[in-house]
């Protein structure tokens, strides 16, 4: 087998005191989309950075193809201009006093690549992203929309392996942000290069990735394809983060010989022997909606509900405070409840899963 | 430096109250001040006087040494000051922002505070280190005292001048500058390193390009600032007659030749604003870039290597020369008992000193001298009159500008208010002799009172007030004060409880520039003062002419105590001018 396209051993990115990378792992195989998701601050963009051979790691190691390019020790081996890649910004990084057309050209040109070769590039990628009529423009005249595809034009010019996104579509209105993740998807396609790519939004995530990887204070919390995280979770986090609406968990803790959730005696959990409390992670169509009390029934009151798709959503919230913040169901009939009106949320026998209280999955 | 005001949403949803008296005070204001004094230099060269004044500057028998010769000079000048400062203050400038530079934060404030200091003082100090004995013993510096033979050229004349212009502008170019730079998306450069561009083919291809049109900005503005300035050269260049187009008109008019001074005055503007309207339209295409890179986000420096210290020292010795070096020449003169004696007996004679006939003609020290008491409170009254009158005037043509939703009217008014910008102080003061020096009908001449320094002062500072008016009006959100309003305050209260209160920073800083506008003020005023409104800047520099040179510096510290002074209160009152210092160390 060939060397994987990107292999992360162990690194670490410190700045000053704050640890933004804290041992991160991660191979990514030729022609992956791999989408970095997690909360706002949590390393993915200095990952990428690292990746891009922008900033030096504090520790571990970064090949790509089997080469190594950056490591704790010796800094930056391979600076960024060697490392055949493309970056796409999130601010789009334009540079605003060159055209459409400067703007690409100039990469080529420091690369050394003849007039000829340049011109033939050019007209490639501004017709592969439909922008051969904004060539003479400056990006201060372009929409937001035009300004992407330039910005992923000139990132690709110069055939890259290795592609890098940050964020590419945050600052896209929603429509033109569904119209670009086909667009992008159909540049990967195209191109045939690895891609990692930044986001915050798990529809982005969900739909484009080949290799997802969840990233929570600088670690990853799980990686593999997006199916297999929705299937089985491995963390508290994951459960939580990914899904639409997001998973519900709740706390179980011991109590005569079985386990109680929110006051609510609850049997047939399939953790019998642990000794302290648990968690417990319930997909929001599993749950069902009741008027009256009773058997793994949780107390809340109703908080709105959301039509998708001929479901509702239900949204609820416990009742008791507690550890009981927010819980969703998706169920066939909107129910006829107003804001604060009781409602019960019946469990399922068996969860979806059971994690520790420090987030390791027992079942 | 025409700050365009921030987002459109103004006029929405506001009550068009009273627009039109607003309106029609503000172009009164404007008009009085700006529009009908300039006309009234037209006006006089357009008479039969004025026509032959033009003839005789142009073409006469005095044209070489009345205009040629000063222009050629004023044109150099303007030129080397231009791209020295440009030169100087762009590598401060990335120096403190793009760069590991070691001490760069001390070094960011101290390059800030030249622009504080008067050009006045800055000459006057340059003379008592460069001074030679030509002009007599009364001028000598400490170098030719100490043996060190200073060159003529080193002394008297354009590069000095040229020098202390360089010494004191400079400051705004790195402040500009760096303000342009810290707004450049790091992304930007970053987008460049990928593409393999080296340091200098990022910094020539990317960062230079993206704020050329801050370069030019602040070029343009030290171009306009250096034609125009009187004090350099008058205290440099008129001991030999080295001759600018600034002091030609001054000496014109106290020569009891206006016309001939209207002549060089109107050159003057003209060579001004036609640099000024080149560096608008050539920058017109690019725009404004300076925002385009998106959020700035955490800077990583460029390290220098072993250049860093080597680079952090130069820059040290540029602003220190330029900072605490003429205020210490200046001080150790005052002291100094005899002349250009350096390290010699030191006495405090010229500050405290009683009268003794044995020195400097029985002068006494100017804090035992009752001229100068006097002088420091009239400079402090005009100097408060003038902030207050101008900031009413600026609030009032402010809130005209930002109330008019008319979007040509309400251009043409900024337009008009930033005119100013563009004149000459001592153009401002012939100005205002030529036409509110007569009476005018039946309102007497305001020749001689304080009221026509302060109107003057109003008219040259009216930018600046309004500036900070507009600016600090633009960041209050319509929505606050309609809050205000819903919840069921009045007018008025509602100006009082939100507006001014929210707006009191920015206006408090407007006031101070101001004021320290006037304090330190020479151009202006030297046309305008008379023995009875003896102000400071006027009577250092009657000392100086007088050859009583340690009074003068003695006079000429305390204005830049003042000066910088009132400057750095602002500084800590209102929002910090250099946010950049202020970023963790990244
Ligand atoms: N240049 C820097 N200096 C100091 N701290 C930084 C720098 N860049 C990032 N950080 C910190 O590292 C953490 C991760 O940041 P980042 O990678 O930008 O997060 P994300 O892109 O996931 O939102 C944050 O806590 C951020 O404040
Ligand atoms: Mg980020």
């Amino acid at each position: 087998m060939t060397d994987p396209a990107i292999d992360i051993r162990n690194l670490v990115k410190r700045f000053g005191s704050t640890e933004a990378l804290a041992g991160i792992d991660l191979s990514v195989s030729r022609g992956a989309f791999c989408v970095l998701l997690g909360p706002s601050g949590c390393g993915k963009s200095t990952l990428l950075r690292l990746l891009a051979g922008l900033e030096a790691p504090s520790g571990g190691g970064i090949r790509l193809s089997g080469r190594p390019v950056a490591d704790g020790r010796a800094g930056v081996t391979v600076a960024a201009s060697g490392r055949n890649l493309g970056m796409v910004f999130q601010s789009y990084a334009l540079w605003p006093h060159k055209t459409v057309q400067g703007n690409i050209v100039w990469p080529l040109k420091i690369a050394g690549i003849p007039p000829a070769q340049r011109r033939a590039r050019v007209a490639a990628v501004t017709r592969m992203l439909g922008i051969e009529a904004l060539q003479d423009r400056f990006p201060g005249e372009l929409s937001g929309g035009q300004q992407q595809r330039v910005a992923i034009a000139r990132a690709i010019a110069p055939a890259p392996d290795l592609l890098l996104f940050d964020e590419p579509l945050s600052n896209l209105d929603a429509q033109l942000r569904v119209e670009m993740r086909s667009e992008l998807l159909r540049v990967h396609r195209e191109t045939g290069a690895t891609v990692v790519y930044v986001t915050h939004d798990q529809i982005e995530a969900l739909t484009m990735a080949t290799w997802l990887v969840v990233m929570r204070d600088g670690r990853i919390e799980q990686q593999g394809p997006p199916g297999a995280l929705i299937a089985e979770p491995a963390t508290p986090f994951v459960s939580t983060f990914l899904g639409n609406p997001p998973g519900n968990l709740l706390l179980a803790e011991p109590a005569d010989g079985g386990w109680q959730v929110n006051g609510v005696a609850c049997d047939g959990l399939p953790v019998a022997d642990h000794a302290g409390p648990v968690q417990l992670f319930y997909r929001p169509e599993r749950l069902t909606l009741h008027d009256q009390a009773g058997n793994r029934r949780i107390a809340g009151r109703f908080l709105e509900a959301l039509p998708i798709a001929g479901r509702s959503i239900v949204s609820a919230d416990g009742v008791d405070g507690g550890s009981l913040r927010r819980l969703s169901a998706i169920v066939d009939q909107p129910p006829p409840l107003a804001y604060g009106d009781p409602v019960f949320l019946e469990l399922p026998d068996h969860p979806d899963g059971v994690f520790s209280m420090t987030g390791e999955r027992l079942a | 430096m025409v700050v365009r005001l921030g987002a459109g949403g103004f006029g929405a949803g506001r009550l068009r109250l009273s627009t039109l008296p607003l309106g029609t005070v503000a172009w009164g204001l404007v008009g009085l001040l700006v529009v009908v004094p300039l006309a009234n230099i037209a006006i006089e060269l357009a008479s039969a006087d004025g026509m032959q004044a033009i003839r005789d500057v142009f073409t006469g028998r005095i044209a070489r040494n009345m205009l040629w010769l000063p222009l050629q000079n004023t044109l150099a000048i303007g030129v080397v000051v231009a791209v020295a400062c440009v030169a100087l203050g762009g590598l401060l400038a990335w120096l403190v922002t793009m760069t590991d530079m070691p001490l760069r934060r001390t070094i960011g404030f101290l390059a800030a505070i030249p622009f504080m200091i008067p050009t006045f003082s800055a000459a006057l100090s340059w003379t008592v280190i460069f001074g030679d004995d030509r002009l007599g013993p009364a001028s000598t510096g400490f170098l030719h005292a100490l043996g060190v033979p200073v060159p003529a050229w080193l002394a008297w004349g354009g590069v000095p001048i040229a020098a202390v212009l360089i010494g004191h502008l400079y400051s705004i170019c790195y402040l500009m500058i760096a303000a342009a730079l810290v707004l450049v998306g790091r992304e930007l450069t970053d987008a460049a390193e990928i593409a393999g561009a080296s340091r200098w083919q990022t910094l020539s291809g990317i960062l230079m390009p993206v704020v050329t049109p801050t370069l030019v900005a602040a070029g343009a503005l030290c171009f306009a600032e250096a034609v125009s300035s009187f004090s350099a050269p008058a205290i440099l260049g008129l001991p030999v007659r080295f001759h600018t187009l600034a002091t030609r008109a001054y000496g014109a008019i106290e020569t009891g030749n206006p016309e001939r001074g209207y002549v060089l005055i109107a050159t003057m503007i003209i060579v001004a604003a036609a640099l000024l309207a080149v560096a608008t339209l050539a920058g017109r295409r690019r725009r404004s870039f300076a925002t385009v890179g998106g959020k700035g986000g955490r800077r990583i420096r460029m390290t220098l290597g072993p250049a860093r210290w080597p680079l952090a020292i130069a820059a040290l010795a540029v602003v220190l020369f330029t900072t605490v070096l003429p205020a210490l020449a200046l001080l150790l003169s005052s002291l100094s008992a005899q002349r250009g004696t350096v390290f010699g007996a030191l006495t405090l004679h010229y500050w405290i000193g009683a009268s003794d006939p044995a020195i400097a003609q029985g002068q006494a020290g100017i804090l035992q001298n009752p001229q100068l008491v006097r002088s420091f409170v009239v400079t402090l009254g005009i100097g408060l009159a003038t902030g207050l009158v101008a900031l009413a005037a600026g609030a009032v043509i402010g809130a005209a500008i930002h109330r008019t939703q008319r979007r040509w009217a309400a251009a043409g008014l900024r337009q008009a208010a930033f005119l100013p910008l563009l004149v000459p102080g001592i153009a401002i003061g012939a100005a205002f002799i030529g036409f509110y020096g007569a009476p005018i009908g039946p309102l007497p001449s305001l020749y001689g009172t304080p009221m026509l320094i302060v109107i003057a002062g109003v008219a040259a500072t009216l930018p600046f007030a309004v500036q900070s008016v507009t600016s600090a009006l633009s960041q209050i959100s319509p929505e606050l004060e309609e809050s205000a309003r819903v919840g069921g305050a009045g007018p008025l209260r509602t100006w009082l409880a939100v507006t001014l209160p929210l707006a009191f920073g920015k206006l408090l800083a407007g006031f101070v520039l101001v004021f320290v506008k006037m304090v330190r003020d020479l151009d202006l005023v030297i046309l305008l003062y008379t023995p009875q409104i003896p102000l400071l800047t006027v009577l250092a520099f009657r000392y100086a002419s007088d050859g009583f040179m340690q009074f003068a510096h003695a006079v000429s510290v305390v204005i830049l105590v003042l000066s910088v002074g009132a400057h750095l209160l602002a500084n800590a009152l209102g929002r910090s001018s250099q946010p950049w210092l202020k970023a963790p160390a990244g």
